[in-house]
């Protein structure tokens, strides 16, 4: 009997060690691949096999399954990643050209970013008084940063997403490359995820696919109606949980990484860069 | 050095001209001629003796907290100047295309009216929360190596806002050295706008 039951709990042992330990990005979904026939060209996120799959994911898909998927791997606590200010579409755009590939950003409106208005007219401004032809912001050739050589590495030799999340997570904890403060998460690790998906996405707008729809529900909203003298507002808030970055969370209720700047001005209070999440704290979400 | 300097801007603005037949910058000196890209500026003096500045920037107790006075040198290393280095500037270093003279006020100011040959970079476009603050840095001459910057080519600058109780230009200076541009290549023109005006020196609407 003793016997017997030592001998199952070691069984028990094994499994949970086994689930414990086993690769975190195990459990994900279809691989995400764009098909890109307009330049003759296909970009691949292969899966845990190394098969490389045709048509193009729908991206609503894959901006709803974002945030909870993304492979996690704990590691200690207080390292702190390297950041730099390169927006996520840069980013993304430098692989995509790193794979062959000439991705127009798409230009966002006065609406959507503001902040890229303002730094167009700062430049035309320039570029009126030096005489120079100055690069636009929608057109910059950014030099490729060491995160996007490594990342285009990667892809080219058709690694999967855990294996790219370790990679970059690696390099980031030896401080050897920088990368956009949104990719930070609440843990100080790097969110390979929203960068992945933000690549598939732009290939695929690039490629005539429509641009990801907006979440439906968001994961973990709390939302609150405030009365007020006239009228009733709502409020929307989110808690930060482990893992979080500002990017997914974007993603998460926006389904466009390029909308992080909304929530990060709604709690400048609070938060004092965008890679300053922390576990458990209360953003306010502003309506898109 | 900060009062006598209100009080020299005020004396000259409205009492000096009053004697004079003719209101130049100096003596022997009634107007700057200066290309700024491929447009020709003019800067002169209002001939009117009589004239008074009414409106926003006549005011002379703005609430503070807000628009509290500001350093002439809002970080180190940064040079404070007046107006006539400033009309220097225009004709030495933006003719040259080696410098720009920086307009820090938000947009909705900037169109009222600027200094000319003023290039608009709003404060918060320089700030290092803009995404994009980095693609202003190469449009000055900045050039991106591993992992920061190489201001060795970069562009002198001279910044100004509204004026002595106005933080936007401060802002902008502090938002540059704090990305790294050499403070040896920024000048600040705390007077601003205001006291361009009280001068009587001539503003562009863009």
């Amino acid at each position: 009997m003793i016997r017997s039951v030592a001998a199952l709990f070691v069984f028990a042992v094994i499994l949970c060690g086994y689930i414990v330990l086993r690769p975190s990005g195990a459990g994900r979904s279809a691989p995400a691949t764009a098909d890109m026939t307009a330049n003759s060209a296909t970009v691949t996120r292969a899966a845990q096999s190394d098969t490389i799959l045709a048509p193009v994911m729908p991206s609503a898909q894959l901006t709803n399954s974002a945030v909870i998927q993304a492979p996690r791997r704990t590691i200690a606590p207080g390292a702190r990643v390297p950041t730099d200010k390169t927006g996520m579409d840069t980013t993304a755009a430098n692989v995509l050209a790193g794979l062959g590939l000439t991705v127009v950003q798409n230009p966002t409106s006065a609406n959507d970013d503001p902040m890229r208005a303002m730094t167009a007219g700062v430049l035309s401004g320039i570029g009126a008084v030096t005489g120079k032809t100055l690069t636009t912001v929608n057109q910059t050739p950014t030099p490729a940063t060491a995160l996007e050589m490594l990342v285009v590495k990667a892809l080219k030799e058709g690694q999967n997403d855990a294996y790219i999340d370790t990679l970059v997570n690696e390099a980031a904890a030896a401080g050897n490359i920088t990368v956009p403060e949104i990719l930070v998460t609440s843990d100080g690790r790097v969110d390979t995820y929203v960068l992945l998906s933000s690549i598939i996405t732009q290939a695929t707008i690039a490629a005539g696919g429509a641009a990801p729809a907006v979440p439906d529900r968001p994961e973990g909203v709390e939302v609150r109606m405030v009365q007020r003298a006239t009228q009733t507002e709502q409020y929307r808030f989110y808690t930060v949980k482990r893992g979080d970055s500002l990017g997914a969370i974007a993603v998460n209720f926006y389904g466009n990484v390029r909308k992080y700047n909304l929530i990060y001005e709604a709690n400048r209070s609070t938060l004092s860069s965008p890679n300053d999440l922390r576990v458990g704290q209360r953003l306010t979400i502003p309506d898109a | 050095m900060r009062m006598y300097f209100g009080i020299t801007a005020v004396v000259i603005g409205l009492a000096g001209p009053a004697l004079a037949q003719d209101v130049q910058i100096t003596d022997g000196f009634a107007t700057a001629n200066v290309t700024v890209g491929t447009t020709q500026i003019t800067i002169s003096r209002s001939q009117d003796t009589n004239a008074v500045i009414s409106g926003e920037f006549a005011k002379t107790s703005r609430p503070c907290p807000e628009f509290c006075i500001q350093p002439m040198i809002p970080a180190v290393g940064v040079t404070p100047v007046g107006e006539l280095e400033l009309i220097t500037f225009l004709q030495e270093k933006v003719d040259a295309q080696t410098g720009l003279l920086i307009d820090a006020r938000v947009p909705d100011w900037f169109d009222k009216g600027a200094i000319p040959g003023a290039i608009n970079v709003p404060f918060a476009a320089l700030a290092a929360e803009n995404p994009y603050q980095s693609e202003i840095l190469r449009a000055l001459g900045a050039v991106v190596i591993d992992g920061g910057f190489d201001f060795s080519g970069a562009m002198s600058l001279m910044v100004y806002g509204n004026g002595p109780w106005d933080a936007q230009g401060s802002r902008a200076v502090q938002a540059l050295v704090a990305a790294g541009y050499p403070a040896s290549l920024i000048q600040n023109y705390r007077g601003g706008l205001e006291d361009w005006l009280h001068l009587g020196l001539s503003t562009v609407r863009p």
